[in-house]
């Protein structure tokens, strides 16, 4: 029975207040991104230095996607898109893979429960430390212990320890900068992985591994029929986060040098953006192939997105359609037994 | 004193007719703008403004005088102000610094490069700025753009205050429609300051001038980097780096980066191959940059017999010292050519409203021969007045304590007679000469050839507007 | 050989490899522990040391006694009979590095973006949640899809925007964007599914409560635990957010620690390694400390978020 307090709060809609309550949303996130988009957009369109007032309709994404355009040095800018593109995709990987393999081993070693090991959550605790570092102070970290003669602390060390005979170049030298920032990134994110991990591993029930046990299944058997599928999701959901997160490297290749510039070995296709944009006045800045760039990064991480946006919706749909068949077959059932009444 | 009375006197003239030009011009901008301060400023402070402008006018009874303080702070954005603090304490030495005005510098950029990039968002984003500081390598981006820069006969400063200036820190400061708009304190003469003990050990070399005659052009320089490499055993090398070779070697060339919108790769040619043996005969070690700690140890620890260096290195705390000036025995001498090196120009921001004190600051140390004198005794800098360098290399005041009691002045001062760089100039000069660098660094050991095509890979990437 | 034997064997076996095991994890934990600590504790130690001490030997283990040197270099407090080297190199580093005013900067961005990002989350979350509305399917949709567009993407007209607004050097547009942040909706909006009943909120309509008053008064005491998370990580993420920043804030007064450090870095003159290194351990050492005192609880908001998969 329905008190008249109840039929009333019934009768009143309340979908205005859902308006309001999402609008502040809306309004900050349209005029905050969402305009600013479109104007990246724009600016894809008009030229570069002397021509930035000029509509150059598809000229930014023919000179850095396919090497033609108005540009004497199109193919150049090309050249150096797709180095940004590749220095992106080398970086990436090079820190996933570590990442989620070192991650992977240390959060089932921590939640593995026959394992006695002092101090877990001492470890879990320093492991997770870099996460929290500025990535502006953990570039210029490295850069004063890493630097490229005997001047600086490792070089130093290796020398005086006779490990080396010459200083290695880690800053300079094209492939252990990489491997550096490989290391640093894998050094920033571990920890953290590590922790989303343990806790996907902690979710699944714990009855799987008891039944395992029983059966004589060993660590090994146990980690690749029961741990890694149902891991699955998590995984998928790391690996995208990190891809898009690597599409975004920005502070640590921006600011891992020594001198005057930037470690043209390291440009991400973040840093190209940002170096195409900020070249002082518009006259001597690149609007146009950073929005083009920006662009084509946009659609290549939609393109991701939508990926994981579809294997998650899909999920729910189809438990939901299965929820509903089940409910329906429940309800026939009970309709052909009689016993229900409406 | 008559020379003040008599340059203030024509800078009066020249302001009148230079204010009827702008009128004439048509700028709206900079027009508008000086009008518009000095109604808010009657509002605000207008007390304040009077006292100034009374004070000024005791001395300096000329139209100039105008110009009020609306802001009792006088902001000049740079990226380092230690560099600016020389000036700051001889304008405040001098008595010069108006009452009740403070000087604040703004920086912008940890250094030159990155100042490059960071103005044009500071410079526009409203906030106080009265001058800037800007590098030849990119001046004529901001100069030649009128929403950042406006012409110094705002202050009533013009061309014919800078009789006693080096003619090529006046051509630079003006802009492409003749207009001057930058004004620079310093003529960037450039020489090579060597650790005389050093020389002496492994060169046997006992005074400047023998030093001289082994470093007097580029096949001498060889020839000694090679007797200093066989005496050391490779320990101490003849230049600290890659970078200051490359300042001495282009700039004596005075060959431009850019002709047209063609990107000249000559000079840069010439310099990789020679300098491509220098790395390979070990008198260079490639890996050390300049203004980086390995820069500044390489003197400390003797690891280099010699610095190219600017005038602007040579005074108490600036890198001569930095890089083991105190614990060397260092001399300076001309080298293989003479060169010169930067040099950095005070711009007038259209948004100034501490006219008066700009004014006054910009004249006490781009065309006061007095202030100018005091400036270069003070700094070690080679100031940009013939008169006042004259004077002092003729007086024989200057004893650099650091140089073995030697005045840089007097081997510097042809140099700076001699600086050609305004035809030369663009204003992708900052942007390709690190471009050229960083591909040489990076790329040192592959062929002469292939550096070049990197570099202008690059240097066409960073810049639609130019061609091969 | 009887059964209880060979079965006390495999025992003995079993434990023998149990503990062999972890020993080998506990050793492989310990040298990651040092990866992770030494090159914090290396930064420390070299903050200690002079220039001179670090240019003959870089390669310093312990500590050194030149700790009240490098503060005076950065604060500008250097003896008035000092050298004018010291003293310029004073003057450079303590205006690029102000360290009190840096902290200060950084707070009030952090800080309030993360009052914003979290109170309007938990809004944005709780109307998408609590009321029935045509829009609010589709909304939720956008939320999602636009979670994870990098900010570089917008960036370029993020700034043209700002410069044309006047919002350069100005702290609004590094705080005001908190208002919109999807991720955290999407949580929020996971979290409240998972544990907020929607009877309570009729009856507080029932209790005549009106619907802004039981959000404040009643969905936010019982989401706090999902805010306590995410406030830790919105505030994290703003203080070390160096991208957005460096764009935008240009004038030296509103420059923030990531800021301040870039430009240390950047420094082409009147070098001073050990001043260098305080720079760095300062800018570091209260997110650093907070971590410590908080890590149990940050540890378990990971964890939490890992879940909300």
């Amino acid at each position: 029975m329905a008190s008249a307090a109840q039929r009333r709060i019934k009768a009143i809609s309340y979908a205005k207040y859902g308006y309001m309550f999402i609008a502040p949303f809306f309004l900050v996130y349209c005029f905050f991104q969402v305009w600013p988009l479109i104007y990246t957009f724009i600016l894809s369109f008009k030229g570069n230095q002397s021509e930035h007032a000029l509509w150059v309709g598809l000229n930014n994404y023919s000179t850095i996607l396919l090497g033609q355009g108005r540009a004497a040095g199109a193919a150049a800018s090309q050249e150096e898109f797709f180095r940004a593109l590749g220095n992106t995709l080398i970086l990436w990987f090079g820190n996933f893979i570590p990442q989620i393999l070192l991650s992977l081993l240390l959060a089932v070693w921590f939640t593995d429960a026959k394992v006695k090991l002092p101090g877990k959550g001492f470890f879990k605790v320093v492991m997770y430390m870099p996460n929290i570092i500025t990535a502006a102070s953990v570039a210029a970290l490295y850069v004063n212990l890493f630097g490229d003669s005997e001047n600086y602390f490792v070089n130093s060390t290796l020398m005086k320890m006779g490990l080396v005979s010459a200083p290695v170049a880690f800053i300079k030298g094209p492939i252990a900068s990489k491997l550096m920032v490989m290391f640093i990134q894998t050094w920033l994110w571990f920890g953290n992985t590590m922790i989303m991990l343990m806790s996907g591993i902690m979710g699944i029930n714990p009855s799987l591994f008891e039944a395992a046990d029983i059966d004589g299944a060993n660590s090994r058997q146990q980690f690749f029929r029961i741990t890694l599928p149902l891991l699955q999701p998590i995984m998928v959901y790391t690996l995208v986060t990190s891809m898009i997160g690597g599409l975004q490297m920005f502070d640590i290749p921006y600011l891992y040098h020594n001198g005057a510039n930037f470690n043209k070995q390291l440009e991400t296709v973040a840093v190209y953006i940002y170096y195409n944009f900020n070249q002082g006045t518009v006259e001597s800045a690149n609007y146009g192939y950073a929005g083009a760039a920006s662009i084509v990064i946009f659609i290549i991480t939609a393109i991701l997105g939508s990926i994981t946006f579809y294997m998650n919706r899909d999920k729910d749909a189809i438990a939901k359609k299965k929820q509903r068949k089940k409910a329906e077959k429940q309800y026939k059932a009970k309709m052909k037994q009689g016993g229900l009444t409406l | 004193m008559s020379k003040l009375t008599r340059t203030l006197a024509l800078v009066a003239t020249l302001a009148m007719a230079s204010s009827a030009l702008v009128a004439c011009g048509g700028n709206t901008e900079s027009s508008t703008a000086p009008a518009a301060s000095t109604a808010e400023s009657t509002a605000e402070s207008a007390a304040e403004s009077v006292e100034e402008s009374a004070a000024e006018s005791s001395e300096a009874p000329a139209p100039a005088s105008d110009l009020t303080n609306d802001d009792a702070t006088l902001t000049v954005v740079c990226w380092t102000d230690a560099d600016l603090a020389n000036m700051f304490d001889v304008y405040k030495d001098q008595g010069l610094l108006s009452d009740g005005v403070t000087l604040n510098y703004q920086n912008c950029g940890g250094n030159g490069g990155e100042a490059a990039t960071q103005y044009a968002t500071y410079l526009n984003s409203g906030d106080d700025v009265d001058l800037f500081v800007a590098e030849a390598g990119w001046i004529l981006n901001y100069i030649n753009d009128d929403s950042f820069s406006a012409p110094l006969s705002d202050l009533g400063i013009t061309e014919a205050d800078y009789g006693d200036a080096y003619k090529y820190t006046v051509e630079i400061g003006t802009d492409n429609n003749g207009v001057l708009k930058a004004a620079s304190w310093q003529a960037a003469a450039g020489g090579y300051a060597y650790n005389a003990d050093l020389a002496k050990e492994y060169l046997g070399v006992e005074d400047t001038d023998a030093m001289q005659a082994k470093v007097a052009d580029w096949s001498k320089f060889e020839a000694t980097a090679k007797e200093l490499k066989d005496a050391s055993n490779g320990e101490v090398k003849i230049a600290a780096t890659i970078g200051g070779l490359w300042q001495a070697f282009s700039t004596a060339k005075n060959a431009p980066w850019v002709e047209g919108t063609t990107i000249k790769t000559d000079v840069a040619k010439e310099f990789t191959d020679m300098v491509k043996g220098y790395v390979d005969n070990g008198y260079v070690d490639p890996s050390i940059e300049q203004w980086t700690a390995d820069w500044t140890n390489a003197g400390l620890n003797g690891k280099a017999l010699g610095y190219f260096y600017s005038t602007w290195c040579l005074g108490e705390g600036a890198q001569l010292e930095q890089n083991g000036g105190n614990a060397g025995n260092w001399r300076i001498i001309n080298g293989p050519q003479t060169f010169f090196w930067g040099g950095s120009w005070l711009c007038l921001s259209p948004n100034c409203n501490t006219k008066l004190e700009a004014q006054k600051f910009t004249k006490a140390f781009t065309a006061d021969k007095a202030t100018m004198k005091a400036y270069a005794l003070y700094s070690g800098d080679f100031a940009n007045n013939k008169a006042a360098m004259d004077e002092i290399v003729a007086e024989g005041s200057n004893s650099n304590a650091l140089l073995g009691g030697q005045d840089q002045f007097a081997v510097l001062s042809d140099v700076a007679a001699n600086i050609k760089m305004s035809d030369s100039i663009s204003k992708y000069d900052q942007s390709l000469k690190d471009t050229f660098l960083t591909a040489l660094k990076d790329n040192i050991k592959e062929d002469s050839d292939t550096i070049i095509d990197k570099f202008t890979t690059d240097a066409l990437a960073a810049n639609p507007d130019l061609s091969k | 050989m009887s059964m209880k034997q060979q079965y006390g064997q495999a025992k003995d076996n079993y434990h023998a490899k149990i503990i062999a095991k972890s020993a080998l994890i506990f050793a492989v934990c310990v040298l990651l522990t040092l990866i992770c600590l030494v090159p914090i504790y290396i930064l420390i130690v070299n903050s200690t040391h002079s220039n001179m001490e670090l240019v003959a030997n870089p390669s310093q283990f312990f500590f050194g006694s030149h700790l009240g040197e490098n503060i005076q270099t950065i604060m500008n407090k250097v003896p008035d009979g000092a050298s004018k080297v010291v003293k310029r190199t004073a003057q450079q580093y303590s205006s690029a590095f102000n360290v009190g005013k840096g902290y200060l900067n950084s707070f009030i961005i952090a800080g309030s973006t993360t009052v914003l990002t979290v109170f309007f989350s938990a809004l944005t979350a709780y109307g998408l949640v609590v009321y029935d509305f045509k829009l609010s399917g589709p909304a939720y949709t956008f939320i999602i899809a636009v979670m994870m567009i990098p900010v570089q993407v917008s960036s370029a007209g993020f700034v043209a925007f700002m410069y044309s607004l006047g919002l350069v050097n100005s702290f609004i547009p590094l705080i005001v964007p908190a208002i919109a942040a999807p991720a955290i909706i999407f949580f929020m909006v996971s979290y409240m599914k998972s544990s907020f009943p929607l009877d309570i909120v009729e009856a507080s309509r029932i209790d005549g409560c009106g619907e802004f008053r039981t959000f404040l008064t009643i969905a936010i005491p019982m989401m706090k635990p999902a805010m306590a998370v995410q406030a830790i990580f919105a505030f994290v993420a703003n203080w070390n957010n160096y991208y957005t920043q460096n764009m935008i804030l240009k004038n030296e007064k509103f420059a923030t620690v990531p800021i301040m450090v870039s430009k240390v870095l950047a420094f082409d003159k009147n070098l001073d390694n050990g001043a260098n290194f305080l720079c760095v351990t300062l800018s570091i050492l209260p997110i650093v400390i907070v971590y410590f005192i908080l890590s149990k609880f940050i540890i378990a908001g990971v964890a939490l978020g890992g879940v909300k998969e």
